[in-house]
């Protein structure tokens, strides 16, 4: 494995750990089925943290450790600002593994699209919106018109 | 689930091994050619044969060419959908710009851009009964998808993050058509 599959991978997982900690934060402001959304999703990013931190140890890698918090990116006193949050710690996670779609490990580049695709996904069942480039720099979703499925 | 491995093209050092960028071929075996052609050439002989084969067309052109006609296809779908459900124009039309962004960005990928001239008119395609627009649209966006991440591992990595992306759009897409009440 290459230095450069080691950073990208870095990179995916300290994106999981922010997203892990945000998806807390977004689901203290939900009730009902939104709540049970934010919880779903928060389950899935524990999944690929879990993937993301054994494959670095199988490598011999030390996995970066998440942080005690995180600074967010606007504050969320609401439920619409819970579902804001919740679709940009998803557009975050996008960007994230169009880093491992990048390395030349067919494996990891496979598997880094499949979490784009649920990214992506995830961020347009929040917001309603879709995005012409999910994960690529200098986005802006356009296409609302449906409210997140319960 | 993982992609099947390619093998890598017999010019190419093994994939784990960091690798100068597609598609020039690694400065020492362009050395190498040239001093192997040389002593032929001086001996009279004609050298090209001592150059091996010519390159392979590069993966990246054929992938972008299928992701280009695909998205022409979906864009005279959207056309065509727009045309029978004039009710779901007002949502319809935002999914139908960004798949004419999508092929925009394809297209620019190419060193010799095709015509810009999209897809066929509205008034070439049947449109679809209202009922099933929505079904197709969410069908097409989902097999569209699937399919363009079929090959990621044969292309370069700029144009896997591209095709990924455009992936992921889409499949946003078939959430938005689902809920509005397409089931796939």
């Amino acid at each position: 494995m290459t230095g450069s599959d080691h950073r990208a991978l870095q990179a995916a997982l300290a994106a999981e750990h922010a997203a892990i900690y945000g998806y807390g934060v977004v689901g203290a402001h939900l009730t009902g089925p939104l709540e049970r959304a934010a919880q779903q999703d928060w389950a899935a990013h524990q999944v690929a943290r879990d993937t993301l931190e054994s494959r670095l140890t199988s490598l011999g890698a030390q996995p970066v450790a998440a942080q005690d918090a995180y600074r967010l990116p606007f504050p969320v006193h609401s439920v619409p600002a819970a579902v804001s949050l919740a679709a940009f710690l998803e557009d975050r996670v996008a960007t994230a593994y169009l880093g491992l779609v990048a390395l030349d490990d067919p494996g990891l580049r496979a598997w880094g699209a499949q979490q784009v695709r649920a990214s992506a996904v995830r961020a347009t069942s929040w917001s309603g919106r879709a995005a012409a480039f999910p994960g690529l720099p200098g986005q802006v979703a356009t296409a609302a018109s449906v409210r997140p499925s319960a | 689930m993982p992609a099947d491995p390619r093998r890598p093209h017999p010019r190419q050092p093994p994939p784990n091994r960091p690798r100068p960028p597609r598609p020039r071929p690694p400065r020492r075996s362009v050395l190498a050619a040239v001093a192997m052609a040389l002593p032929l050439l001086a001996a009279g002989c004609k050298g090209v044969g001592a150059l091996g084969t010519p390159p392979r067309p590069l993966p990246d052109v054929a992938v972008l060419d299928h992701a280009i006609t695909a998205e022409k296809l979906m864009i005279t779908r959207y056309h065509a959908a727009i045309a029978g459900s004039p009710g779901q124009a007002a949502f319809l039309a935002p999914l139908l710009a960004q798949h004419q962004d999508h092929l925009a960005r394809l297209a620019s990928r190419l060193l010799e851009p095709k015509p810009a001239d999209a897809a066929r008119s509205p008034a070439a395609t049947p449109a679809f009964p209202p009922a099933s627009a929505l079904t197709v649209l969410h069908g097409a966006e989902e097999d569209a998808a699937d399919a363009l991440v079929r090959h990621l591992a044969e292309v370069t990595p700029s144009l896997a993050q591209l095709l990924a992306s455009i992936a992921a759009s889409e499949a946003s897409h078939a959430l938005l058509l689902r809920s509005r009440g397409g089931t796939g």
